[in-house]
């Protein structure tokens, strides 16, 4: 309960911010519409409407495109063509331009998303260069003199109809753009969206469709920036050729960074703040360059948040203050007693995300948690038997995971070599070998983060070598990392709700409508539960150990209940204790999956593994049981150094 | 000779972008910081010799002088200030917000003052050489384009030299790759950084001195040599200096031949578009890096 009342929440103040802005707004354009300031109030809307799409493209998914000028200016020519050359209202070209502009984000973007980090940056920094090239050598647009409106937004006689009526509508639109943008950011895709502009990589493990993911961003950010161009066109009556250029382009950057980038809210204030400076005061229109340059060092130097980040932290200092706490520290953190028979009775009852296979549902007999490491033990046929009867997804005798001669260079050097090994349904089996092995990058290339030079790979048989991560994570393979990858600045709960969201079929848009966050939260929820974290539900994820941190990204790992478990070193920096523990909670998940598992702590290998590879510079030197492990003279002149 | 000298006047085009595009590149390898506002220092040195000089009427030399000492003081107080708060502070800024958005609101900020110091109008500081220009058989090079080509060639080699060979340079290598390591081994990272950055404001700023008779600086003319040294360090791969000069003087060679064989009107445009596509085609062989997230 307490975890959908959290979803509800942050949709509802997000909303309640977009209703704020809408009144606040409509009474400014009735109050002073007609006046100067009511038009200086009105144009920083149009631009507030870019920025507000820019907060989810480029503050809250760090998708840093510089695109958002150019299609201001696709936005504004092209309500000021139609208007001109074909006499369509203002109000017909604003919904024709916005179509026209998405079709033309679509083509750039699936051309221009593909790259990331700076690649995009410096790929669409080009873009307004290009465009502003274009548009003043370009007779049909006005050049360098620019392009002149015959209508008007509002289109009326008198004309203080068309300064109110105009900015109403601007208003409207803005509100729209806000309300979008906020129901977006606040639903599941938002959490998709979150932790794409963290890490791509831990999003694509997680099942998040990362291209079509960017290029829905790209898309979206063009068509706020091409309806913020509409307004500015019908209500200035007039486009200049300095819309589309660098400086148009850095100047929307700066609203953004100023106002918060991470929030909508902020984002709209920074450009109404920044636009209406300078149409209101003379001085700052002449020194705007001075003027930007120093609120947005003092900003980032107080807070790289901007200044929603300023009110959010001095509204939290306020509260703590009020309640009498000092600030969270990590008083009542002592490592959480994992409650291992409660998981196991739990999650093999739940429904799985996207419906991905589970194997161990209900109904199959399960062993006691003594025997089962013996019964993986047996081997492959009792394994794929049982798959048959558990999961029906596979055929007997075909193994969960297959490597086959896996080979992997990078430059000249060799990192694995025709490596082949398979793996049944269920069963816990250790990955042991010296540092540079190539242990992790077996992983990876299970995973599909990196590509193998030679060799397949399959699931159930089937090929999957050319799989990108998130297809893998969907046909039921979970990860964790070596070094820990969860998502700073979110909760427990939500890095858990990660891999348990359902949305990464659906499209962006389809979230202004229905949020299924809940759902997700209320999974990570009870996987916290059965796991005995709940108590960490609401922590913020920076502020815990290193070992409830690793708890977390395991638990984040067995949320979506998979079939296949690849853990890359999750006993590292643990205590003897919590080793112990951690060995306890990996047998039974043993006993319902198949788990891959790197270990440097040779003894807890072998009390878990029910079989155990060795690699050597990326070979296979070692395959067998863990007493032929303890008693192998390759392991222990390789890994024992006897 | 269309050709060659389409060439010529390429190269020396090229060779401004190179040097910015190696500034940027040896302070990104020092500090992982973008420098966004290089070319506004050579703007400084520019408009504020031929203010000192033509409006104050102070001698060449000490207008000079005094341009270098503020745009250096300048610099200094502004790691001083801003940098070490961005970057040593108790809550230190990451990712994008330290790579692109510190300098480049510093880029806004002088231009700003510039143009509320020297105004809207275009100017030039007083060539340092002056004469016809130099003929070679059909070739003709300005004097100051020669001076800007030798100036560039000083310039990356001093740079090549220091790090290639010098402590000081392998030290510098070290801050950026990773900046606790090199605290850990023993180098004060943050002297680096406040180092190359004076530096190469200076540098930008000599430059801009000795450019400027070429092509005229107004207020606004920073932004853009910024932004075409960072597309040439980009396309040299960011922290490879040697790789961002040869992509400047590439860069500058294919912009004044389009100019002269495709499109007076539309030869930008091209080039842009050439460029743009490079990026998308090679991300990882042009050495991109994901030095934006996280």
């Amino acid at each position: 309960m307490m975890t959908s009342m959290a979803g509800t929440v942050s949709r509802t103040r997000s909303l309640s911010s977009t209703a704020l802005v809408v009144i606040v707004g409509a009474i400014i354009v009735l109050v002073y519409g007609q006046q100067y300031a009511g038009s200086v109030f009105i144009l920083s809307a149009c631009y507030a409407i870019v920025t507000a799409g820019m907060a989810v493209q480029i503050g809250f998914s760090q998708q840093i495109a510089f695109s958002q000028s150019v299609f201001m200016g696709v936005g504004a020519y092209g309500v000021a063509l139609l208007n001109t050359h074909y006499n369509m209202p203002v109000l017909v070209a604003t919904p024709v331009v916005m179509i026209g502009a998405a079709l033309a984000a679509l083509l750039l973007g699936s051309v221009v998303t593909r790259a990331s980090g700076l690649a995009l940056a410096v790929a669409t920094l080009m873009l307004p260069l290009i465009a502003v090239g274009y548009v003043s050598s370009a007779g049909y647009l006005g050049g360098v003199v620019g392009a002149p409106l015959s209508g008007t937004l509002w289109p009326s006689s008198s004309t203080a109809a068309i300064a109110v009526g105009g900015g109403l509508v601007v208003i409207a639109f803005l509100g729209i753009a806000m309300f979008v943008a906020s129901r977006i950011l606040s639903s599941d895709i938002g959490l998709e969206l979150f932790v794409l502009g963290v890490d791509e990589r831990t999003a694509a493990a997680m099942g998040v469709r990362t291209p079509r993911r960017k290029l829905e961003l790209f898309v979206l950010g063009c068509v706020f920036a091409a309806l913020g161009g509409a307004a500015y066109a019908g209500t200035q009556q007039f486009v200049p050729e300095t819309l589309v250029d660098p400086t148009a382009e850095l100047a929307l950057l700066i609203m953004l960074f100023i106002g918060g980038r991470r929030s909508i809210l902020g984002a709209v204030v920074g450009a109404l703040v920044i636009q209406y400076l300078q149409g209101a005061s003379n001085w700052v229109s002449v020194n705007i360059l001075v003027v930007e340059g120093v609120l947005l060092t003092v900003v980032l130097l107080v807070d790289p948040e901007g200044l929603a980040g300023i009110v959010n932290t001095g509204v939290a200092w306020l509260r703590a203050r009020r309640a009498g706490e000092a600030a969270p520290s990590r008083r009542g953190e002592w490592p959480i007693q994992l409650a291992i028979g409660r998981w196991m009775g739990h999650s093999s009852g739940k429904e799985t995300v996207d419906g991905a296979a589970q194997p161990g549902a209900d109904g199959a007999p399960r062993d006691a948690g003594a025997d089962g490491a013996v019964v993986a033990a047996a081997g492959f046929a009792a394994g794929g038997a049982r798959v048959e009867v558990a999961a029906g997804a596979a055929h007997a005798g075909v193994p969960l995971l297959e490597c086959r001669a896996i080979g992997k260079e990078y430059g000249g050097l060799t990192v694995l070599d025709d490596v082949t090994l398979a793996l049944p349904d269920r069963g816990l089996f250790g990955l042991c070998g010296p540092n540079g092995a190539g242990k992790t990058t077996l992983l990876n290339v299970i995973g599909g983060s990196v590509p193998p030079s030679r060799g397949q790979v399959l699931l159930d048989g089937e090929d999957i070598t050319r799989r990108p991560p998130q297809e893998r994570f969907h046909q039921g393979i979970s990860r964790t990392f070596q070094a820990v990858h969860l998502v700073k600045g979110r909760t427990v709960l939500d890095n858990v709700a990660v891999s348990c969201l359902a949305s990464h079929n659906s499209s962006i848009v389809s979230r202004v409508g229905r949020s299924r966050l809940a759902e997700a939260r209320e999974k990570a929820a009870q996987t916290l539960t059965d796991l005995g974290m709940q108590r960490l539900k609401d922590r913020e994820v920076s502020s815990l150990t290193l070992e409830n941190q690793r708890m977390v990204e395991l638990a984040r790992a067995l949320a979506p209940s998979p079939r296949l478990l690849l853990l890359d070193e999750p006993a590292s920096g643990l205590s003897e204790e919590q080793r112990r523990r951690l060995a306890d909670l990996l047998r039974q998940v043993g006993d319902r999956t198949c788990v891959l598992l790197i270990e440097h702590d040779l003894e807890l290998v072998a009390q878990v593994s029910s079989r155990i590879f060795v690699l050597s510079s990326g070979r296979l030197v070692f395959d067998g049981g863990p007493s032929d492990f303890r008693a192998s003279p390759v392991v222990n002149s390789l890994l024992v150094g006897l | 000779m269309k050709f060659g000298n389409l060439v010529l006047a390429g190269l020396v085009t090229g060779s401004i972008y190179a040097v910015f595009a190696v500034c940027v590149a040896v302070w990104y390898r020092v500090c992982n910081i973008l420098n966004l506002a290089v070319g506004d220092f050579a703007m400084v040195g520019a408009l504020g010799v031929d203010n000192l000089y033509r409006v104050k009427g102070l001698p060449l030399p000490v207008a000079i002088a005094t341009t270098l000492i503020v745009v250096g003081a300048f610099a200094y107080a502004y790691d001083q200030v801003v940098l070490r708060i961005a970057q040593d502070g108790p809550r230190r800024s990451e990712g994008i917000v330290v790579t692109f958005f510190f300098t480049f609101a510093l880029s806004f900020f002088i231009d700003g003052v510039a143009k509320m110091l020297f105004g809207t109008d275009v100017h030039a500081a007083p060539a340092l050489w002056n004469g016809q220009s130099l003929t070679f058989a059909s070739l003709h090079l300005e004097r100051a384009g020669l001076l800007v080509l030798l100036c560039a060639i000083v310039i990356g080699g001093a740079f090549w030299v220091y790090i290639r060979y010098t402590l000081g340079g392998k030290a510098l290598e070290a801050s950026g790759e990773n900046s606790i390591g090199a605290r850990i081994v023993g180098i004060d990272t943050r002297r680096y950084r406040r180092l190359i950055f004076v530096a190469t404001a200076l540098i930008a700023a000599v430059f801009g001195i000795v450019e400027s008779p070429i092509t005229g600086y107004t207020y606004l003319s920073g932004a853009t040599i910024s932004l075409t040294g960072f597309l040439a360090a980009a396309y040299g791969g960011f922290r490879k200096p040697g790789r961002a000069l040869l992509a400047g003087l590439f860069i500058g060679v294919l912009e004044a031949l389009l100019g002269g064989y495709v499109s007076a009107e539309y030869g930008d445009t091209v080039l842009y578009a050439i460029l743009a596509a490079m990026v998308l085609a090679w991300p990882r062989g042009l050495g991109f890096e994901s030095a934006v997230s996280g």
